[in-house]
């Protein structure tokens, strides 16, 4: 590990980097998933007075715009060469947070419908510049053989904190907290981007220096150089990632709607229950880095994919025992199955964070982490809730609906099985004379 | 109300004991909760929670099984009981024709009480017999060491690249012998509770154990490598055997003898697992480069 490196020569400022790193990351994810994800349907229906399905209309439409602006920003980060340029990158970031806290201050005090579609189009184009902006900053902070621990010490430190001090799950809660949270972090960045205060424009122009070196991803440092935009290589991970997400979001959007599950998990009243689900993410991040740093993507996908399916395997059983003997329902569900989808959900998002960087270089990281963040995160997303309220428009059953989360698991498991030894397959065809039958 | 995780395993139990003696598991009928009057057994009555009674005046016929809960009989009961868990009472003038059968749980019989047969199966726990310790150790040891010292004389490159992973990618092999062995064993006893795969479940469990005992042999070959013996064969044979007995010993210093038996049980596991049964070297994504 090069962290261990730079403690031993005690090389502060690259280990800043990290830290810097991982503290964005981590509060803007745990940002997406508790205020975005939870509170902005908080606000909708509660305060707002729509509909379920109104709101999640409007939710369709902050993860279209969010995508169509992290794409445009993406290319444009790349086309001005702003990708590489750290300062450039810090002021872009120091403008989103200023953005995301104004709106986060007012979110609260939305009444009307107008009010709220503005909030959706100012927080579509916050989230869309911080995609490739944060993503962006991998390429300055962290080196390459790092990056798996790092996204796992990212995935680990968001999970936690959400799942061992849970928050109601309500617009004003959450807005409290993240406000004091976003006041020191854009005063940091304030001070980072503004370029005027000597010592820190020292290590800010120490850690720009670091794209040359940690700028080329993993992925491109084969044979076959730069993984480029129109390539397989990029589009084949952002399909398996979009299946990933989309996988997990239509499976979750259920299960946190049948008490039974949720009760003894997310939402139980028990601090334990918390603390065990926490303690499982770290565990299931660290394997994640662990795996990811020494094996190739493949085995991490088949990994995530199996373990959604042995995920749904569980929770499917569950219903089945409940319907064979009915008087056995109404008790919580096993702890195991929370616990076997928190490895899972460790497991994708530590690959989220490192695969993009991973994929790009300093010329394309914009357009990678835009594309691959917006289409497979936010896209996904939005498919699978549309998917899952048309569930439940249709009235498909608890188990019908989990049984088409599980055989998608599955399939995507087998496709990829089936794709990795047909690309061996072909690649074998190929080196072996057609004429004589040997191998070039 | 029957807690599921005590009542479900029995229930598969019930169901295996049904399969076995030919009775179809549709024909069975399962009582949780509540207080229940039984007149009629249809075919077969599991009691699993609750109470169900068989009143003074009533006689009725079939086959129970209690896996928890309570069942009574006050009146005549012309057929058999098993009792896995749970509490039975036959009381003064009531009666069971057939075979009353107890694995565990209370039993209370009044003494006007008529039981056409009954059997309690004992298990009886055997007082651990230091010679028979030692011995199963010394047999155990003895036939991993010949498998580890035949394997060295045809194929030494297999035990070298599972003991290379173990001393030089330690952290990995931990990691996937831990994380593979706790998905697998869960995925394990999750197959069997579907009856249909038990077969599956057994032959995962006794490949995940052979693959187990194959780690020793890559153990005892990096023992053996520091043993001043020539013979490269001999050397592994002797460390097999000496890192067996190790790891028992080992297993009796308290908590911490357990902690470290489970790393190097698990490291070895996970060194396996990444050489492919030592046929391929293990070699970390990143040094490879692009992948």
């Amino acid at each position: 590990m090069r962290f261990v490196t730079y403690a031993r020569r005690r090389e502060w400022t690259p280990m800043l980097g990290y830290g810097l790193f991982v503290g964005f990351m981590a509060v803007g994810y745990y940002y997406n998933v508790t205020f975005v994800q939870l509170g902005l349907l908080d606000l909708g229906t509660r305060l707002v007075g729509m509909t379920e399905e109104q709101v999640s209309l409007w939710m369709a439409a902050l993860a279209l715009l969010t995508l169509f602006v992290a794409v445009v920003s993406g290319v444009t980060m790349d086309r001005k060469a702003w990708s590489s340029d750290l300062l450039v990158k810090f002021r872009l970031l120091f403008g989103v947070v200023a953005l995301q806290l104004v709106l986060t201050l007012v979110a609260p005090w939305i009444r009307t419908v107008p009010a709220f579609g503005a909030w959706i189009l100012a927080g579509s184009v916050a989230l869309g510049v911080g995609i490739p902006a944060s993503f962006g900053l991998a390429i300055d902070l962290v080196p390459v053989e790092d990056r798996g621990y790092v996204s796992a010490a990212i995935t680990a430190l968001a999970y936690f904190t959400a799942n061992v001090y849970p928050l109601d799950w309500q617009i004003e809660v959450f807005s409290a907290v993240m406000v004091t949270a976003m006041v020191p972090g854009v005063a940091a960045l304030g001070v980072l981007a503004s370029g005027r205060v000597g010592p820190v424009n020292r290590v800010v122009a120490r850690l720009a220096d670091q794209h040359d070196e940690f700028g080329v991803g993993r992925f491109c440092r084969g044979e076959s150089g730069p993984v480029r935009t129109r390539s397989v290589a990029f589009w084949g991970p952002v399909v398996l990632m979009f299946g990933v997400f989309f996988v997990d979001s239509l499976g979750f959007l259920r299960i946190i709607e049948t008490p039974s599950f949720v009760l003894n998990a997310w939402q139980s009243p028990e601090f334990s229950d918390h603390l065990a689900i926490g303690v499982v993410h770290v565990a299931s991040a660290l394997v994640a880095g662990v795996l990811y740093t020494n094996f190739e993507r493949n085995w991490l996908f088949l990994w995530v994919f199996g373990l959604f399916s042995l995920t749904h395997l569980f929770y499917t059983t569950d219903v089945r025992t409940a319907a064979w003997f009915p008087q056995l329902a109404g008790g919580p569900a096993s702890p195991l199955n929370s616990a076997v989808y928190a490895v899972a959900v460790s497991f994708y998002t530590t690959l989220n964070f490192a695969l993009w960087p991973d994929l790009s270089t300093p010329e394309t990281i914009g357009t990678h982490t835009a594309v691959g963040v917006g289409l497979a995160g936010w896209l996904a997303t939005f498919l699978s809730t549309a998917l899952a309220l048309y569930f439940e428009t249709a009235e498909v059953t608890l188990l019908s609906h989990l049984n088409v989360v599980n055989a998608l698991a599955l399939l995507l498991f087998t496709g990829l099985v089936v794709a990795i030894y047909l690309r061996r397959l072909i690649s074998a065809a190929r080196s072996t004379d057609p004429s004589s039958g040997v191998r070039r | 109300m029957a807690d599921p995780a005590e009542v479900l395993p029995l229930l598969v139990v019930v169901v295996l004991l049904m399969t076995a003696s030919g009775q179809h598991p549709d024909r069975m009928t399962v009582h949780f909760d509540g207080d229940r009057q039984v007149t009629q057994v249809e075919e077969v009555l599991v009691v699993g929670g609750g109470r169900a009674t068989i009143p003074a005046e009533a006689s009725s016929n079939g086959t129970v099984y209690v896996v928890g809960g309570e069942f009574r009989v006050r009146g005549e009961f012309d057929g058999d009981v098993t009792q896995l868990a749970g509490n039975v009472s036959v009381a003064d003038g009531g009666g069971i024709a057939g075979e009353f059968q107890t694995v565990a749980g209370n039993a209370s019989i009044a003494p006007g009480a008529a039981i056409g047969s009954r059997s309690r199966v004992q298990f009886v726990q055997r007082e651990a017999s230091p010679v028979a310790d030692w011995g199963f150790l010394a047999v155990q040891a003895l036939g991993l060491a010949i498998v580890g010292a035949l394997l060295t004389r045809r194929r030494p490159e297999l035990l070298r690249n599972v003991g290379d992973s173990i001393v030089h990618h330690s952290v990995v092999s931990t990691v996937v012998g831990a994380f593979t062995g706790a998905t697998a064993l869960a995925l394990f006893v999750f197959m069997a509770f579907t009856l249909i795969l038990i077969p599956v479940s057994l032959f995962g469990m006794a490949v995940g154990l052979l693959s187990v005992g194959y780690s020793s042999l890559a153990y005892g070959y990096l023992v053996g490598q520091r043993l001043p013996i020539d013979q490269q064969d001999l050397s592994a044979g002797v460390g097999t055997a000496a890192f067996v007995v190790g790891l028992d010993l080992l297993g009796r210093v308290p908590l911490l003898g357990a902690v470290a038996q489970f790393l190097l049980v698990v490291t070895g596991l996970g060194a396996v697992l990444i050489t492919y049964y030592g046929f391929r070297e293990f070699e970390p994504a990143l040094s490879r480069g692009a992948d």
